[in-house]
């Protein structure tokens, strides 16, 4: 029981203390790519900490929606960081590691961000928050799609079943269906961290923000815990894909120190490896029009759609 | 029959001679016919409708010390025979008011409104009474730029009156942006009427960056004006030194070495290849495609020290004098700058192609922003958004200053007024500009650079103009009294450019309007002034 606790709060921490760190190598990473210096890995702490320290501004028309709701959301993605399996082919909190869950934990997450974008009134706030909502109303589905082309082939909801049945059964990444989901899942996950070419985390163009868009209000400690939300948000989609496309590495006992060790440097050199992939996306691509990001996603729920239709007809 | 300039001059002084109060044709470029302030429209109407004149600038003066009225001076262009004339009327101070134009030339609208606000003359029928130059809390009937205005005095703020555009209906949003915004940029106020994410109006309000620079100036002598001119704009510095440099070469009546007019080409090409190179790659920031943004930068960069290594600033600075040029540019930097141009020119020939063929960025910049050649046509648009949207104007050819004419070189044009033709021209623009400089160079010949300019005769009237990056830039001067400067007035390609931004984004999406913008490149300083 007590390694089991113990096992659970590493994995928060972990989470908590890891997320800057992945945003920071995806920052370097684009600017080594794109011929700069580029900040360092560690910047993203020492945002943070800048954040901290600073004076909380809160608009006057501001209710408290808008002080309620960073807390809110960090504290949804610390309960999701208790879901995914991680280190170990466990989940410590595993009997309610349903992904559909996860999902729509998510979709509490946004539904109050974009309601207190609107809780000032600022103009910006309700563009960033009607885009949003636009986007999530075909992200949703399509990421449930997506994870349900692979969830289908094991027959399970739950992430850490998947990861176990994919772990030792490696051939199954081998199948077609497979090849079709991971596509789509790309593209959402894009998507949802706000990447390039859907939204662009690193402008300062007020007017073609969307999830930035939202957080325009917020100052001090408040931003500061909606950005390491949204970072620690980052690193839970990551480990969701990795427990659905390469699980491998993972512990499959939670009280032997090597093997946990192993697992972690396992998990965190694939979330390096996943960071380095979008940040290449990211210089790739160029963002594209607004209205063109909904066919994007359906472009992605048709692969989806697709990856089940093979596998139902097996 | 082709007309001569000596005889279109002719025909039109014969066909509106009967309305004018007197010629004046000492200038040969720039016949002056004074006229009753109610023959204003029709003779205006007659010059840019019947006979294919733009309204190159036009500027108010209080010369009532030296004849006891106001004056204004409308300068129209006509390119086809290389020459300007000047339509002036007096205003008594009893009755400052004057027919307004802009209900029939739109052109005229911001001008006739400056006026209004600088002066107190009131263009009486105007379609907007708002004001433009100075904002709501500046008092009502202080006039900063007739002559008993004391510049060195605080004028008193006034509760604001600023009223903007307000947007009404059901499904209708206002979205208010700026004066601050969050890059690093010149403060502007944009106001958006949306349905959803789609810009019904726009309503932008500028001049937050009005240093009063025309008041300064008076009273200046020419040398320490020239200076001023420099700094009304930062990555203009060059165009507007010129202008001001050959308007008082065009008042003082001198002719400056050849070799000078060489060097002033080489340099101000050198200002619109930066202009352009890093502009193209601020276009790419527009929807966050870093590869072009990185590449644009970092040949900006490369030419912005070329440019320091030359003339010992990054922007050009310091080296236009009046008659010519401070310093004479070696043959070793005339080689370096060769060189330089060839090695950007293969990198950008590559970052272009990347552009170019990059579906995304492709796809953002096509159709995105139209400016219909009509619109420009009506607003006498200028430079590269001119010619974009096919309107075929660029004052290096049509009113051929330094010796553009003995070099040969291509005004591209394009007739889709979106952001990728006005992309497109800057990346042709910038071959065609490479093309100069090397001419230039090879032509050059050996000798003095500067000519002195003697003492010229007070209130003559100057004109200098030169096509910078963004369009054609006029600088009008009168002289005073020892060589120091009585009125100057800068118009800036962005003057005219501004009206445009406005029409060309309705209809774009809201998260379309920073590409937009980008592509019409205006600063805001050289506008404001």
């Amino acid at each position: 029981m007590l390694e089991k606790i113990l096992l659970a709060l590493t994995q928060v921490i972990l989470c908590v203390l890891l997320a800057p760190f992945i945003q920071g190598i995806i920052k370097n990473a684009k600017a080594k790519m794109q011929n700069r210096v580029g900040p360092s890995i560690f910047q993203p702490y020492r945002d943070l900490i800048k954040y901290f320290k600073k004076d909380a501004v809160i608009s006057d028309h501001a209710s408290w929606f808008t002080r309620v709701t960073p807390y809110i959301c960090f504290t949804i993605v610390l309960v999701i960081s208790l879901m995914i399996p991680m280190i170990t082919l466990s989940a410590p909190l595993g009997f309610a590691s349903d992904l559909i869950l996860v999902i729509y934990l998510f979709a509490l997450s946004r539904f109050f961000t974009a309601l207190t974008a609107l809780d000032a009134g600022s103009s910006f706030g309700g563009m960033g928050s009607s885009r949003e909502i636009m986007l999530s109303a075909i992200l949703e589905p399509a990421l449930l799609l997506s994870a349900l082309a692979i969830l289908l082939q094991i027959g399970t909801t739950k992430l850490y079943v998947a990861a176990t049945a994919i772990n030792s059964a490696p051939g199954l990444v081998l199948q077609p269906t497979y090849f079709l989901a991971f596509i789509a899942m790309v593209i959402v996950i894009i998507t949802e961290t706000g990447r390039i070419p859907v939204d662009n985390p690193d402008t300062h163009l007020e007017l073609t923000m969307i999830h930035e868009g939202m957080l325009l209000e917020y100052s001090g400690r408040y931003l500061g815990l909606m950005m390491w939300a949204s970072q620690i948000k980052q690193l839970l989609i990551f480990s969701i894909f990795i427990s659905l496309f390469f699980p491998w590495g993972m512990s499959a006992v939670a009280n032997d120190i090597v093997s946990l060790g192993l697992g972690l440097v396992v998990f965190i050199l694939k979330l390096v490896c996943l960071g380095v992939f979008f940040a290449v996306i990211e210089t790739m691509y160029a963002k594209m029009r607004l209205f063109q990001v909904p066919r994007l996603l359906a472009s992605s729920m048709l692969l989806s759609i697709l990856a089940i239709i093979i596998t139902v007809v097996k | 029959m082709e007309l001569t300039r000596e005889h279109f001059i002719l025909l039109l002084i014969q066909k509106i001679g009967n309305k004018a109060v007197s010629i004046d044709k000492s200038n040969q470029l720039n016949t002056v016919l004074k006229v009753n302030k109610y023959n204003l429209l029709e003779v205006c109407l007659f010059l840019e409708k019947e006979q294919g004149g733009r309204l190159f600038t036009m500027v108010g003066t209080d010369e009532r010390k030296v004849t006891g009225y106001f004056s204004l001076y409308y300068v129209f262009a006509f390119d086809k025979y290389q020459v300007f004339m000047t339509v002036k009327i007096d205003i008594d101070e009893a009755e400052p008011t004057f027919p307004s134009v802009s209900a029939e030339l739109p052109a005229a609208n911001w001008y006739e409104r400056e006026v209004n606000d600088l002066l107190g003359l009131r263009a009486l029928g105007h379609p907007d009474r708002r004001p433009l130059v100075l904002h709501g809390d500046w008092p009502e009937d202080v006039y900063p730029l007739r002559k008993d205005y004391d510049a060195k005095q605080m004028a008193p703020r006034v509760e604001n009156r600023e009223s903007y555009m307000e947007y009404e209906g059901k499904e209708v949003v206002q979205i208010p942006v700026g004066p601050i915004h969050a890059g690093i940029i010149e403060p502007g106020h944009f106001r958006f009427g949306v349905v959803g994410d789609t810009v019904l109006h726009l309503d932008a309000r500028l001049f937050f960056t009005h240093r009063g620079i025309e008041k300064i100036a008076e009273g200046m002598s020419l040398d320490k004006a020239l200076l001023l001119a420099e700094r009304v704009c930062g990555v203009c510095a060059m165009s507007h030194a010129v202008s001001f440099a050959q308007a008082v070469e065009d008042a003082a009546n001198i002719d400056i070495p050849e070799r000078a007019k060489y060097l002033r080409m080489v340099l101000l090409e050198l200002e619109r290849i930066y202009n352009h190179v890093g502009d193209v790659g601020n276009i790419c920031a527009g929807f966050g495609f870093a590869v072009g943004i990185s590449h644009g930068s970092r040949l900006k960069e490369q030419l912005l020290r070329l440019n320091e290594h030359i003339t010992g600033n990054r922007y050009l600075r310091g080296i236009i004098a009046l008659g010519g040029l401070h310093r004479d540019i070696s043959s070793d930097d005339l080689k370096l700058i060769l060189e330089t141009l060839d090695e950007v020119a293969k990198s950008f020939d590559e970052l272009t192609e990347i552009l170019l063929s990059h579906d995304i960025a492709v796809d953002r910049m096509a159709t995105t922003g139209v400016l219909s050649l009509k619109q420009a046509e009506d607003l006498e648009v200028v430079g590269v958004a001119a010619r974009a949207s096919g309107r075929n104007v660029d004052c290096r050819k049509s009113h051929p200053y330094a010796l553009y004419d003995k070099v040969k070189f291509n005004v591209v044009c394009d007739e889709h007024g979106d952001v990728l033709a006005r992309a497109n021209i800057r990346i042709e623009e910038i071959k065609e500009s490479m093309g100069i400089v090397k001419q230039a160079i090879a032509n050059l010949v050996e000798g003095e650079v500067c000519t002195k300019v003697g003492m010229i005769r007070p209130y003559t009237i100057g004109i200098g103009w030169t096509e910078s990056a963004r369009g054609e830039n006029c600088h009008w001067l009168m002289i005073g009294p020892d060589n120091k400067v009585f009125r100057y007035r800068v118009r800036s390609a962005t003057y005219n450019n501004w009206p445009a931004v406005a029409l060309a984004v309705p209809g774009n999406i809201v998260p379309d309007f920073p590409v937009i913008n980008k592509s019409f490149e205006l600063c805001y300083a050289c506008c404001d002034r």
